[in-house]
């Protein structure tokens, strides 16, 4: 309200208040919200009051960490299914360029995404006048080593372990975001006018047999897609299943991994690695949590103490107003 | 300076005096006008349809862009949007800034556009009125937005008129009409205009048409009370037209049955309009930190970006070239300033989008807040308080200086005529004397006239004087007169003359009609040389109706004594009365006459006639030309006029006092006067010393000053219980360069300082001059005209909407009814609104600096790309959405401690005052809470998820698996913190805090399944299926933002403990619902021991204090009660404050009588205590007791034994082990103090336990006490007896007469 003047003066006719004028009283609502009296908790925090609170925290989180921590270290026995990860270490899959390096629309079967990919997907979006499907660099820098599994037998046979391909992406990938372009054509069909990608041998559709885990719904392709979060990453490869209840999924032996080796990683000072592993009800072996909250609980604990002593000191010498009795 | 002048526009004499005029009008000189009559075509001004809207439809878009980009964050948005533009630039898109800006963008633009809308049907409303103009020979309704200039108007009664116009005629006889003014100056008296006799009698279609000639005047201006024309009408003279002939726009008809008139000025040329005026624009301090942060954290944003960049640079070196799976670009293309331009963006959030906002909206509801304070509603005139700007509420909160007017601030300004001294004898009742009435009531002073007193005719004179010398306006009802003044001096003096039978019955244009005892009389006025506080004087030329000529003179004793002829008598007796009514803070007015000649006269009229058709300088030439005839004049006697103080005004003064506000009064009242005022509203005091400065030389005024700076010696600088006294022309000296240092080293050393005889331009000045040397907060108050330049030019201005008009009120922040709310202005709203903001801002600084420093962790670990870990838009509705709530709830609903306890404790006000929870280290702590908060935000994650194996399927999960997990968490915990941030939860508190946090997770839920169908956030498909299943989000859920918290409320409660604030000692007793033991009620239970009844309280929504509040409002008398004694919350007992007496422990009404308890026996073996001085004994709930322990009150050595009444509820028989329920005590004692425990049974009373607190000398708070139940339970007597009933009493020596007893550092 920068101008003093007020139209409505002159229409109402007289200042704000017409002493012995109107006799609508301007008295303000008395109501708890405009006099500013709405019921309220006023938290005190002093060492006093805040003490319990300490206590709890740690007596609960010790407990729930040291629970944790023994489930997390538990993992090892090779019991139920089996999970078999790749891992990459020093692999920058987190980098702006190659995140944004994909089109979304294209991975989801959209026709016109197709055949003209995003510019995001620069320099891996055509090549030779065709487009790149699937574009960019994620796609074009999909992990294609292969890893077999042998139990080594008796007589120095080796009897391969069977490995799942399917099952290892999240649902919602498979069924939603990744999908193969339209129509009932062979899927070679639907990806006509497209190329493969730079650095891949084959094609898109040709990445499995199976009709159910080719071309943009493969399961190591949906995998690979979704960028990790730091640079040393694992990304689930195989499931070995459990057959029966008697017998342990991997029983104790020698095993033999056979590599074919594709993928270079030593120009940018990258380790791969393969991991094997069990689940619990909480992933995978990672004792952090368990720690960290062994940690707090006791950090919460200590705090508790020190605050005990802080307040034993400072009640009696205080000059708080107060008496308990 | 110039700032400040442009701004006193109110003030037209001073500025005139000082030369200002020129300068101020130099920009826009108005040029004189020509109106021709009858020719309206012929002239060209402004149209009469107005329009106060800032925004037409066109105009609104520039014009509210231009606005809104004008500040600077918005700037910096639109900056960062463009930036977003360029290809490949932005990691977060190329709308995510644009998206919320524009939001906030329509959020003010719907207010602005609402105010607009409101201020365009006003305007339209006002245009489109009707009224009557001469058209074409004939009278035509037309609108008001088509009257031209020149028009002749015609109005009818109780219309508003629609122009400022000239006065033709009317249909009263010699042409005058009535108008009400108060739309203009808020003066609630009608004002009388009167049409030139020569054209008094054109009142037909026919005359008006044929009349010819022109009129010219001055070109619009401001001033209501001036008006400077010359008529021309064919063939005749030239005719002087002056303010009595103006009809002003905003004014309206009165008792008048029509009125025509000649247009003059139109729409914004009229005076109303003129005075229209943009009020400056006043930034708080705390805006202006504000702004410095931005710019620390705009700092932090460039140093951010710049280590990125360099890490970008790091990171590419290690590999000599990108790895080959990042697509190759060409690299010239990703230069350094690329990538500054990258991280700019990626950083630029650190900047809160929403702040301006936020901040717009939560001051807009605290000046709501403000205007809806029921305690800040004055019945008298049904006013409430009004927050003219919502700029300054934070403001409020951290005043130092305070400078009031006295006049109608501290004092009602409502003037009763109480003394007199006539003829060198004073009548009117001994000082005294206290009575209820207020009004002169000496029997004396008519007996003298009566009984032919020799003073008898002087008396005659002296009361004649005052019915006839005045421009009141006597209005008849019935029998009754009742006078309409313009000034309340006036009227009380022409109200005490009808008292004492003369009455002044009527007034014509031209004679005034009195009845003096019971005979008429009639004056003709001649000449009326108006009053202006230049003059200091008013004068009336009469003819009496004995036909002699006479000029009445009354004025301010100075200009009168320097005009007394030398054959004046009483001059000295006079004189020394004068100075008697002042020292009781009477106005005085000095009453003088002189006889003319019909000589002199006529010489004198020539040149009056002359100076008053002068255009140029008009009012000048006149007031020269008055004083060539106010000379010798004959000494009659003076007057005395009371202005009561306003209501609890001490009581304010007191309390503001407390709050260490410094308290100046600039009055320009007399010294006398303003001494006395200063004593009865308790600024001084009897034992204060007092140093007076009044000087005539520049000289004399340093060596004053110099001699008082010396004496004073190492006090200099420090507050002192001392007064300084400084009068106008020796603060002119001392304001001089080489002394304005040290008279303000002197000034600033004085706990008051009073300020009398400043004109208004003095007032700003000071208040200028102390702003710029101690850069604290000021604050000026006033009421009238005088004071519109110090409100200006003050910090924060405060008008009190009172008796001399709008002027004040309209140029203020803020408006309330009496000095006495400004307790409530201050020490609520300003203390709230002060944590209310500072929280706020600094809260919404923490939660950007945690969100978006954690792109900086995420920058390490993608090789500082610039990739961002949240999903883009989750990034740009954090501001807006999901943590935009908490900021509201701090910034409307935060309190510190209730109202009550801010009113019963000022020193709480200090903590705003020092502004030490709000300056540029508290930023930096703040951010450097948030930067380890957002540490342990990322890596804590970050950690947990190292392996990618956390979920149950086995899948592995991806960057913004992570991103969810830390933003989930970021916003759980900054809620959180805006929860630990609360002092007091209400419903809206919990609301924001709880629903924010669902508010994210249920848009997590809804935004992670809108792809492919909507096609936005393909990279959140499925995300929140996979977060809420995982464990590891849910353990994380719990323990991150407990990391996170859990040392701040370490902190926070480590601090709280060892350095307890006064604040959270307050808080402390708030929330247990303790009593509090405060001295000085003690003492006036004692002192009206047959008084109390028991209150009710607790009922009201707003607990005990709220009802307590009310009750003691009805009280009679001026105690300092209002909000004392902290309630009980749960008590069935009456509060504290008025039981003075022993009550039993569990059931106040379970003793019939109470026994008399022994209490302070120290040196007892039993007892512990040791070294004590004798007994006492207090009986309970008797009078007897009450009297013996009011007279242990008088002797000083005897502690007064105080009991309390503890709120406890407890087994009576038990032992303290079965205590069920805890409660608290607060016994806040001075002095050497003891606390003690008593049983008592049917058969005797036992000392259980006494505590002794020594007195903990000097700046310390009060001794006081804490005692835990193991001690009490260790005692020498631990367990009650059957039967037994507990009592808590508290004795404390008399210590001081300070009685404050909280925490008094």
């Amino acid at each position: 309200m920068a101008m003093n003047y007020n139209a409505k003066d002159e229409v109402d006719g007289g200042p704000p208040c017409p002493p012995g004028g109107t006799a609508k009283t301007r008295r303000p609502d008395n109501t708890a919200f405009k006099q500013q009296r709405l019921p309220a908790w006023q938290p005190i925090l002093t060492a006093g009051t805040v003490l319990p609170t300490f206590f709890i925290i740690g007596l609960i989180f010790i407990p729930i960490g040291i629970g944790i921590f023994v489930t997390s270290n538990n993992i090892r026995e090779i019991e139920g299914n089996v999970f078999m990860y790749y891992g990459l270490s020093n692999f920058y899959q987190n980098h702006r360029r190659y995140v944004k390096s994909r089109d979304d629309g294209q991975l989801n079967g959209d026709p016109s995404a197709l055949l003209n990919p995003s510019k995001e997907c620069e320099p891996y979006r055509r090549n030779e006048d065709k487009s790149i499907a699937p574009c960019g660099a994620i796609a074009n820098s999909m992990f294609n080593d292969t890893l077999e599994l042998f139990q080594v037998g008796n007589a120095s046979d080796l009897m391969p372990v069977p490995l799942k391909k399917k099952g290892i992406a999240w649902w919602t990938d498979k069924n939603v975001k990744f999908r193969n372009p339209p129509g009932t054509d062979p899927l070679a069909e639907r990806f006509k006018g497209t190329t493969k990608p730079v650095n891949w041998v084959k094609p898109v559709y040709m990445l499995d047999s199976d009709e159910d885990n080719n071309g943009f719904i493969n399961e190591d392709f949906i995998v690979w897609m979704r960028t990790a979060a730091l640079p040393t990453f694992r990304k689930l490869y195989r499931l070995i299943e459990r057959r029966n209840d008697l017998h342990p999924t991997l029983p104790a032996g020698r095993y033999y991994l056979n590599i074919t080796y594709n993928y270079p990683v030593h120009s940018f000072d990258g380790r791969k690695r393969m991991i094997l592993s069990t689940i619990s009800w909480m992933g995978g072996k990672n004792p952090f949590l368990g720690i960290a909250y062994i940690a707090i609980g006791s950090i919460s604990f200590l705090l508790g103490v020190v605050l005990l002593v802080i307040n034993h000191k400072y009640r009696n010498s205080s000059n708080t107003a107060d008496i308990t009795i | 300076m110039s700032r400040t002048c442009s701004l006193l526009w109110g003030l037209s004499d001073v500025e005139e005096k000082m030369g200002l005029r020129q300068s101020l009008q130099g920009a826009d000189v108005p040029q004189a006008r020509t109106i021709y009559l009858n020719e309206p075509l012929r002239n060209t001004f402004c149209e009469n349809s107005i329009s106060t809207a800032k925004y037409s439809k066109w105009s609104f878009l520039p014009r509210y862009l231009y606005l809104q980009f004008s500040k600077t964050a918005n700037a910096f948005f639109l900056f960062i949007t463009v930036l977003q533009q360029i290809p490949d630039v932005s990691p977060t898109g190329k709308y995510t800034t644009l998206v919320p800006l524009l939001v906030i963008l329509v959020i003010s633009g719907i207010k602005e556009i609402v105010e607009d809308y409101k201020r365009h049907m006003a305007d339209k409303l006002v245009n489109s009125k009707n009224t009557i103009v001469l058209r074409q020979n004939a009278w035509q309704m037309i609108l008001w937005k088509e009257v031209n200039v020149g028009d002749i108007v015609k109005a009818t009664n109780g219309q508003f008129l629609p122009a400022d116009m000239v006065l033709i005629s009317s249909s009263e006889p010699q042409a005058t009409c009535f108008v009400a003014t108060s739309n203009l100056d808020g003066e609630t008296n009608l004002k009388i205009r009167q049409a030139l006799s020569e054209t008094a009698a054109m009142k037909t279609e026919k005359q008006l048409s044929s009349l010819s000639g022109k009129i010219k005047c001055e070109g619009p201006n401001f001033h209501f009370n001036s008006f400077v024309g010359t008529l021309y009408l064919n063939s005749e003279s030239p005719i002087s037209i002056g303010p009595d002939q103006i009809l002003l726009r905003g004014t309206q008809l009165k008792n008048t049955e029509w009125i025509l008139g000649i247009v003059v000025y139109t729409g914004f040329e009229t005076k109303f309009m003129q005075n229209a005026v943009k009020s400056p624009l006043k930034r708080s301090k705390v805006e202006k930190v504000t702004n410095m942060q931005i710019l620390v954290l705009f700092l932090l944003l460039l140093v951010m970006s710049l280590v990125s960049c360099v890490g970008a640079i790091l990171w590419r070196d290690r590999y000599r070239a990108e790895p080959w799976y990042i697509g190759k670009k060409d690299y010239d293309y990703h230069s350094f300033g690329f990538d500054l331009l990258v991280f700019i963006i990626l950083y630029h959030n650190l900047i809160p989008i929403s702040l301006l906002v936020t901040l717009e909206i939560v001051k807009y509801i605290q000046a709501l807040f403000i205007n809806w304070d029921e305690d800040m509603h004055f019945k008298g005139s049904n006013v409430c308080a009004m927050a003219r700007t919502s700029n300054l509420n934070e403001e409020l909160g951290q005043v130092e200086y305070l400078f009031s007017d006295k006049t109608g601030t501290l004092t009602c300004n409502i003037m009763t005529f109480k003394k007199c001294s006539v003829a060198g004898i004073m009548y009117g009742q001994s000082p005294c004397s206290i009575s209820d009435s207020y009004e002169f009531n000496d029997p004396a002073l008519l007996q003298n006239f009566e009984n032919d007193h020799p003073t008898r005719e002087y008396i005659k004179e002296f009361l004649t004087l005052l019915c006839v010398c005045h421009t009141v306006f006597p209005e008849r009802e019935g029998n009754n007169i009742s006078y309409q003044a313009s000034s309340p001096d006036e009227a009380a003096l022409v109200k005490g003359a009808k008292k004492l039978g003369f009455v002044f019955t009527a007034r014509m244009p031209n004679s005034v009609t009195i009845e003096a005892m019971g005979e008429e009389l009639t004056f003709e006025i001649l000449n009326v040389l108006e009053f202006s506080s230049n003059r200091k004087r008013m004068s009336i030329i009469v003819r009496t109706p004995e036909g002699q000529l006479r000029l009445y003179c009354k004025g301010a004793d100075s200009v009168i004594y320097e005009r007394l002829s030398e054959n004046s008598l009483f001059v000295e007796e006079t004189l020394v009365h004068l100075e008697n009514f002042a020292k009781e803070g009477l106005r005085t007015l000095c009453v003088a006459y002189t006889d003319l000649t019909e000589i002199e006269y006529e010489q004198w009229l020539v040149m009056y006639k002359k100076a008053s058709t002068v255009v140029q300088d008009r009012i000048q030439s006149l007031e020269d030309c008055y004083d060539r005839i106010e000379q010798k004049f004959l000494l009659l006697g003076a007057t005395a006029i009371e202005d009561r103080l306003q209501a609890r005004v001490p009581e304010t003064i007191t309390s503001l006092l407390k709050a260490n506000i410094k308290i100046w009064v600039l009055t320009g009242d007399k010294q006398e006067t303003a001494i006395n005022i200063a004593y009865s509203c308790k600024l001084l005091s009897g034992e204060m010393p007092r140093i007076q400065l009044n000087a005539n030389s520049l000289e004399a005024t340093q060596q004053m000053i110099n001699q008082n700076c010396q004496d004073l010696g190492a006090l200099l600088g420090k507050e002192n219980d001392l007064a300084l006294i400084v009068d106008g022309k020796t603060l002119k000296y001392a304001l001089h360069v080489e002394v304005k240092k040290s008279f303000l080293n002197l000034a600033l050393s004085c706990r008051t300082v009073l300020c009398c005889r400043l004109s208004p331009l003095q007032k700003a000045e000071i208040v200028d001059v102390v702003k710029k040397q101690v850069k604290a907060i000021t604050l000026a108050i006033g009421d009238g005209a005088n004071d519109v330049g110090m409100i200006q030019t003050a910090h924060v201005g405060v008008g009190i909407s009172g008796n001399e008009g709008m002027l004040a009120t309209n140029n203020s922040d803020y408006a309330i009814a009496q000095f006495s709310y400004l307790e409530k202005l201050l020490l609520v709203h300003g203390t709230w609104n002060y944590f209310r903001v500072t929280k706020c801002i600094l809260y919404c600084f923490y939660k950007n600096v945690v969100l978006y420093i954690i792109e900086l962790w995420f920058a390490i670990v993608n090789g500082f790309s610039g990739q961002i870990i949240f999903e883009r838009w989750c990034i740009s509705l954090y501001n807006v959405i999901f943590t935009s709530l908490p900021p509201f709830t701090l910034g409307i609903f935060e309190r510190c401690c209730s109202q009550e306890s801010l009113l019963r404790y000022p020193q709480l006000y200090r903590i705003s005052q020092t502004g030490d929870i709000f300056n540029i280290k508290v930023l930096w702590i703040q951010s450097i809470n948030a930067i380890v908060h957002s540490f342990i935000l990322f890596w804590l994650p970050a950690k947990m998820l190292e392996h990618d194996m956390v979920s149950q399927g086995g899948y592995t999960t991806d960057y913004l698996f992570l991103g969810n997990f830390i933003y989930t968490y970021v916003v759980v915990t900054v809620c959180l913190k805006a929860g630990l941030e609360t002092l007091s939860w209400n419903k809206f508190t919990h609301f924001a805090i709880w629903g924010s946090i669902m508010i994210w997770l249920g848009f997590f839920a809804v935004y992670s399944s809108l792809w492919p169908t909507v096609a936005v956030a393909p990279e959140m498909t499925g995300q929140v299926n996979m977060a809420l299943m995982c464990p590891h989000f849910w353990l994380g859920f719990f323990i991150v933002p407990i990391v996170c918290l859990i040392q701040n409320v370490a902190w926070k409660s480590i601090r709280n403990t060892c350095h307890r604030t006064l604040l959270e000692d307050v808080r402390e007793m708030e929330s247990s619902g303790v009593q509090v033991l405060r001295r000085d009620s003690a003492r006036r239970w004692l002192e009206t021991q047959d008084a109390p009844e028991v209150q009710a309280h607790g009922a009201r929504a707003g607990g005990p204090g709220a009802a307590r509040g009310e009750a003691r409002r009805g009280r009679a008398g001026r105690s300092s009660a209002r909000w004392e004694g902290v309630g009980v919350r749960a008590g069935c007992s009456p509060p504290l404050t008025q039981s003075r007496r022993i009550l039993p422990v569990r059931e106040a009404n379970a003793t019939p009588d109470a026994p008399p308890v022994e209490c302070g026996t120290p040196g007892h073996p039993d007892l512990g205590g040791d070294g004590v001085t004798g007994f006492e004994r207090v009986g309970a709930r008797t009078d007897a007791g009450a009297t013996r322990a009011l007279e242990a009150r008088h002797r000083p050595s005897l502690p007064l034994c105080t009991p309390l009444q503890p709120q406890v509820s407890r087994s009576a028989a038990g032992g303290y082990g079965e205590r069920r329920r805890r409660s608290k005590l607060a016994a806040v004692l001075r002095g050497d103090a003891q606390l003690g425990l008593l049983e008592t049974n049917s058969r005797r009373t036992r000392l259980l336990r006494v505590w002794k607190f020594p007195d903990s000398s000097g700046g310390q708070p009060a001794s006081s006490a804490g005692v835990s139940t193991h001690t009490m339970r260790s005692g020498p007597q631990g367990r009650l007896s059957p039967g037994a009933q507990l009592w808590v009493f508290a004795c404390e020596e008399r210590a001081g007469p300070r009685t404050h007893l909280l925490a008094d550092p």
